[in-house]
């Protein structure tokens, strides 16, 4: 799930702000409360006890087989600072997202304000770079795997072929290479959406600000440094942070794409999880390190809402 | 330079730009059109004679109409029950704001930050247990957690409603529950829209949850049974492209009709599906 909170004006008029003076019976109350119980259900199932399971698992030699579980410490935490297979994860999982996170902002916000000029083909344009949001990245990540063959028919080698002669390279197969089409994948996927995102937030910043600049002689250079980037402020928190967490999340991805090879060039925390834990059974293993994932997960989400807090604070 | 050059050379640029970022689409769906020897000779020209027999193979395939039913059976029942589940908590919270219900509203944004990899394992075990795994029920169990998500984002647009009309409801005698169901929820329909695109979206694009919890080909949801269809043809590479397009015909049908409730996603929400 990439989802997230943001920060919004709360209205206090309206349904919260008289509420509290309108108590009904106890019987009121009863039924009232029994609406949040779908939810509190949810949550205790779906979070609570599976977070706290993981936890105690994570301390443990657990299999899933054996009857007899041995409380084992913070060893798993250690076998995953020296498992090559999990470091790896780790390490291409911190790249991917700190890769795709500054490249794709790099790109989409100079992309958004070209793309809110009026010009002939703009809705085409727009949608052409859009689109990759729409199918499911697991579907894109196999095209991919076609278009970056070796093989005669994999278009980025024959094109480079025919252009400049240069003999067929192995993106997917050479692990430097494999990361980085990896990598180039998920910002094509993802460029077009958050050029979305910033000129959702674009379109609300008034023409006079412009008009005004204009008239004391700000070049474009200026208006964009001095009025468009510190009112992309608020969406630029919202991407980087939707982006992060995506790319910590990776899975979908690299998995259809060259399923973490070659060797482990390109294996994620989240394969590592399914892998640890659903196929081979080592628990403990596994637990640990969705421990540790969901630490710094939740680490970077209050890092945002921090981050967000001050910033409102200073410009609003 | 006047405006409208630079209007048509920002256009000229911007279209360039886009058709080569649009070239992956083109390359799947032109092949879609060609028999192998044609794809291998020039994988990149249009197709020679418009040929259909990729299409013809995959639609009279009755796997595809499976895994499509599956993955809508899926996609319904859980996004229904999401925005169902995260109406009623929002109703229960906007209503009553006491500090208990406050107390409950923070505990359960925590649910928000945790990613779904980090349950899964444990999920997974228990669903072992319930004999859930490898049933579709099994797999929108799991998605319920997105729950949580609705709850946030619906709350938020429901107290932007006047109270005026729980209390009319009250007068006319009506209960809580029809007071949710007949006034409130026709209200919050615009944010309920919103919301759904967003975890229909998810739900029908999700490969993580289906690949860990379905191992029967006859359950598979569309997305892994086009993973599936790679190793299936691993020669045939338009007879891949085909399944591939056809497979993204709904989502693409879906955005097109739902397009500008995603802006509004984004604006109101900053929502990534």
């Amino acid at each position: 799930m990439t989802t997230t909170m943001l920060p919004r004006a709360t209205v206090r008029e309206g349904l919260v702000a008289r509420s509290r003076r309108r108590p009904g019976g106890w019987k009121q109350l009863a039924v009232n409360q029994a609406f949040l119980l779908p939810a509190i259900v949810v949550f205790v199932f779906l979070f609570v006890v599976p977070l706290a399971q993981s936890f105690y698992w994570s301390l443990t030699d657990f299999t899933g087989y054996s009857s007899d579980v041995t409380f084992v410490g913070l060893s798993n935490y250690r076998t995953i600072l020296t498992d090559p297979s999990m470091l790896a994860a780790l390490g291409f999982t911190l790249l991917f997202g700190v890769g795709t996170t500054v490249v794709v902002t790099l790109i989409a916000i100079p992309l958004a304000v070209q793309l809110n000029k009026r010009f002939f083909g703009r809705n085409l344009v727009r949608s052409l770079w859009f689109f990759p949001a729409i199918p499911s990245m697991a579907i894109l990540g196999l095209v991919w795997r076609y278009i970056l063959s070796p093989l005669e028919s994999g278009v980025v080698n024959s094109t480079l072929q025919d252009l400049f002669g240069v003999g067929p390279l192995a993106w997917l197969s050479d692990g430097t290479l494999a990361r980085v089409s990896v990598i180039v994948v998920g910002i094509w996927a993802a460029a077009g959406w958050h050029a979305v995102l910033y000129m959702a937030y674009l379109q609300s910043i008034p023409n006079e600000y412009y008009e005004v600049a204009r008239i004391d002689g700000a070049s474009a250079r200026q208006q964009f440094f001095g009025i468009t980037l510190p009112l992309l402020t608020p969406a630029l928190v919202i991407s980087t942070f939707l982006l992060m967490t995506a790319g910590l999340k990776v899975f979908d991805l690299p998995y259809t794409l060259t399923n973490g090879g070659p060797g482990f060039s390109t294996y994620t925390i989240t394969q590592s999880i399914v892998v640890a834990g659903v196929s081979q059974g080592r628990y403990g293993l596994a637990s640990a390190l969705a421990v540790l994932f969901t630490i710094a997960v939740a680490a970077l989400a209050f890092g945002q809402l921090w981050l967000t807090k001050t910033i409102e604070r200073r410009f609003v | 330079m006047t405006t409208s050059v630079r209007r048509l050379v920002l256009s000229v640029a911007m279209i360039a730009l886009a058709c080569f970022i649009a070239i992956p689409l083109y390359y799947i769906l032109v092949n879609t059109f060609k028999t192998q020897g044609d794809m291998v000779a020039a994988p990149l020209s249009p197709p020679t004679q418009l040929f259909l027999g990729n299409y013809q193979e995959v639609l009279s395939d009755p796997r595809i109409y499976r895994s499509f039913l599956n993955t809508f059976l899926v996609t319904a029942a859980a996004v229904v029950l999401q925005l169902l589940v995260g109406a009623l908590a929002a109703f229960a919270m906007v209503v009553r704001t006491t500090t208990l219900n406050r107390v409950i509203g923070a505990v359960l944004l925590l649910g928000f930050i945790v990613p779904g990899q980090s349950t899964l394992i444990p999920l997974y075990r228990t669903l072992v247990g319930f004999q859930l795994v490898d049933t579709l029920p099994g797999l929108v169990i799991m998605y319920l957690g997105g729950s949580i998500f609705c709850y946030f984002l619906i709350q938020g647009y429901m107290r932007t409603l006047p109270y005026e009309i729980i209390e009319a409801g009250r007068l006319d005698g009506a209960g809580s529950f029809q007071i949710f169901w007949r006034l409130v929820l026709p209200l919050i329909k615009p944010i309920l829209v919103t919301v759904g695109v967003f975890q229909t979206m998810w739900v029908w694009n999700d490969f993580l949850l289906p690949t860990v919890m379905i191992s029967t080909p006859e359950k598979r949801t569309v997305v892994l049974q086009v993973y599936n269809a790679v190793s299936e043809f691993t020669t045939d590479w338009p007879m891949f492209m085909t399944v591939s397009v056809v497979a993204l015909v709904p989502m693409v049908v879906f955005f097109v009709l739902t397009q500008r409730h995603i802006v509004n996603g984004l604006l109101a929400g900053g929502v990534k599906g």
